[in-house]
């Protein structure tokens, strides 16, 4: 059983981390999940995770020629098998996009859930690619214009390639916002999963370098990432089927 | 903004419309900024009663062309208008929210010269929203409400969220941005070589991805 999401925004400062991983742990109670950090030129997942130091990223497993084998790159951290991205610019040149599909075919043969958190931007080959290869995306969204514009421009994007909406994730929602999450739930292709309010539970967790879910489990903003997953309603696959098909899918190797 | 050049900005020709007269005031910078964060921070950081008149050079698919006046209180935004629409208030600032560059003039206005306009509530806007939603910058629109008087901050008629709820009302804006994603998403697959990777009815059939 497997389903590989993206989850994505088309804008930075969305919170997109800090949702992958608060639905990863969420998701985790019930299935074995591995969160990606698919984000491989302004990686910031392993700040998050507490993994700073990880000596072997998904950068190493990128370059071409070397041998690296993907459970080098995985750690277990918070009930989760976490895939950290290296933060070097050296890494990122190095790096060759289209391998990202042999990485997430070898990770999809071994997981219930795939979360890919995925770059801010649809300008390149490399950002465009975990929405290309997800079943499905979650798009994060701040309930702002260019927020939303953004959010429903990478729902555009998804779709051109196949990837349908699972839901929107309202994040950093202020008060006087509560409304605008139901209004803008007849926009998008899936449901609003959540509205996450803006909080510095959030900002606390993201420096102690642990996920919002770990640091503060009973906050509000947990709870609501609680709900979020339950209404994911993550579908039964076939796991040996999802990793051919990523293995299959048809991503050029040179950008 | 026919208004400005003839010595004010006015608007308003149907009677119940509600109306924009300002004074010509004194032109401070004429540019083309990519993001209007730079005028509004420059507005509030020499605490400006003026306005700024903003030409977005981006107008997406849609007919016409939003030019928009956004006017301050010791740098503080008050109002704002849409001189091709003839909305105001947080409807127009959903119309002037597109990705930049815009042309930007940037007007001082004698304190009591808009004194007067700025009775108008129809036009007013909450003092974040144009921060948040024109230039993108949550820690500029936190700067702006802390510079704001009380009052303003308790204007019930001007909430952040009403710029966003106009936008997300505009079925037609919402359609010309997924448009041009669909059409921009298709001219990259081209160029990156994915092209054989979308699906052939531009969305919605999973089964046609590649590999299933």
């Amino acid at each position: 059983m497997v389903e590989a999401f993206a989850v994505a925004s088309g804008k930075g400062g969305t919170g997109k981390t800090t949702s992958t991983l608060a639905l990863g742990m969420a998701l985790a109670d019930e299935h074995d999940v591995t969160v990606v950090d698919a984000d491989t030129g302004m990686a910031n997942l392993l700040f998050h995770a507490g993994l700073d130091d990880a000596a072997v990223t998904l950068h190493d497993l990128l370059v071409e020629g070397t041998a690296t084998d993907v459970s080098a790159a995985t750690y277990d951290r918070f009930g989760l098998s976490v895939v950290p991205c290296g933060t070097s610019l050296a890494g990122f040149e190095a790096a060759e996009p289209g391998r990202l599909r042999d990485v997430v075919a070898e990770l999809a043969s071994d997981t219930d859930v795939l979360l890919l958190d995925s770059p801010a931007a649809l300008g390149s080959k490399s950002a465009v690619l975990p929405v290309v290869l997800a079943d499905r995306v979650v798009v994060v969204v701040e309930p702002t214009i260019p927020a939303l514009s953004d959010g429903l421009k990478v729902q555009e994007y998804a779709r051109s390639y196949g990837t349908e909406t699972a839901g929107v994730l309202f994040n950093k929602v202020r008060d006087d916002a509560a409304d605008v999450a139901e209004q803008a739930e007849r926009h998008f292709g899936g449901p609003v999963l959540a509205s996450v309010p803006d909080s510095d539970v959030v900002r606390e967790a993201r420096r102690a370098g642990e996920p919002l879910l770990a640091h503060a489990p009973e906050s509000d903003a947990a709870a609501r990432y609680r709900r979020a997953a339950a209404r994911l309603d993550v579908r039964d696959g076939d796991g040996d089927a999802v990793a051919d098909r990523f293995r299959s899918a048809v991503v050029p190797d040179t950008p | 903004m026919t208004g400005a050049a003839d010595g004010e900005a006015e608007s308003g020709a149907e009677s119940d419309a509600p109306e924009l007269r300002i004074p010509r005031g004194t032109l401070l910078r004429s540019r083309v900024v990519s993001d209007v964060a730079t005028t509004l921070s420059r507005a509030l950081d020499r605490g400006l009663t003026g306005y700024a008149t903003l030409v977005p050079q981006e107008t997406l698919l849609l007919e016409g062309d939003a030019r928009g006046v956004l006017t301050f209180a010791d740098g503080v935004p008050v109002l704002a208008y849409n001189t091709v629409s003839d909305r105001g208030g947080p409807d127009a600032l959903a119309e002037l929210a597109v990705p930049g560059p815009y042309r930007v003039e940037l007007y001082a206005v004698d304190d009591d010269g808009l004194a007067a306009a700025h009775e108008t509530d129809a036009l007013r806007v909450a003092p974040g929203a144009a921060a948040t939603e024109l230039a993108d910058d949550p820690a500029l629109a936190d700067r702006t409400r802390e510079a704001a008087p009380d009052e303003r901050l308790a204007d019930p008629e001007a909430d952040d969220a009403d710029a966003v709820a106009a936008f997300l009302a505009d079925d037609d804006r919402i359609e010309a941005i997924r448009e041009q994603a669909r059409a921009e998403a298709a001219e990259r697959a081209d160029e990156w070589g994915l092209d054989e990777a979308l699906a052939d009815d531009g969305g919605g059939d999973a089964d046609r991805r590649p590999g299933r």
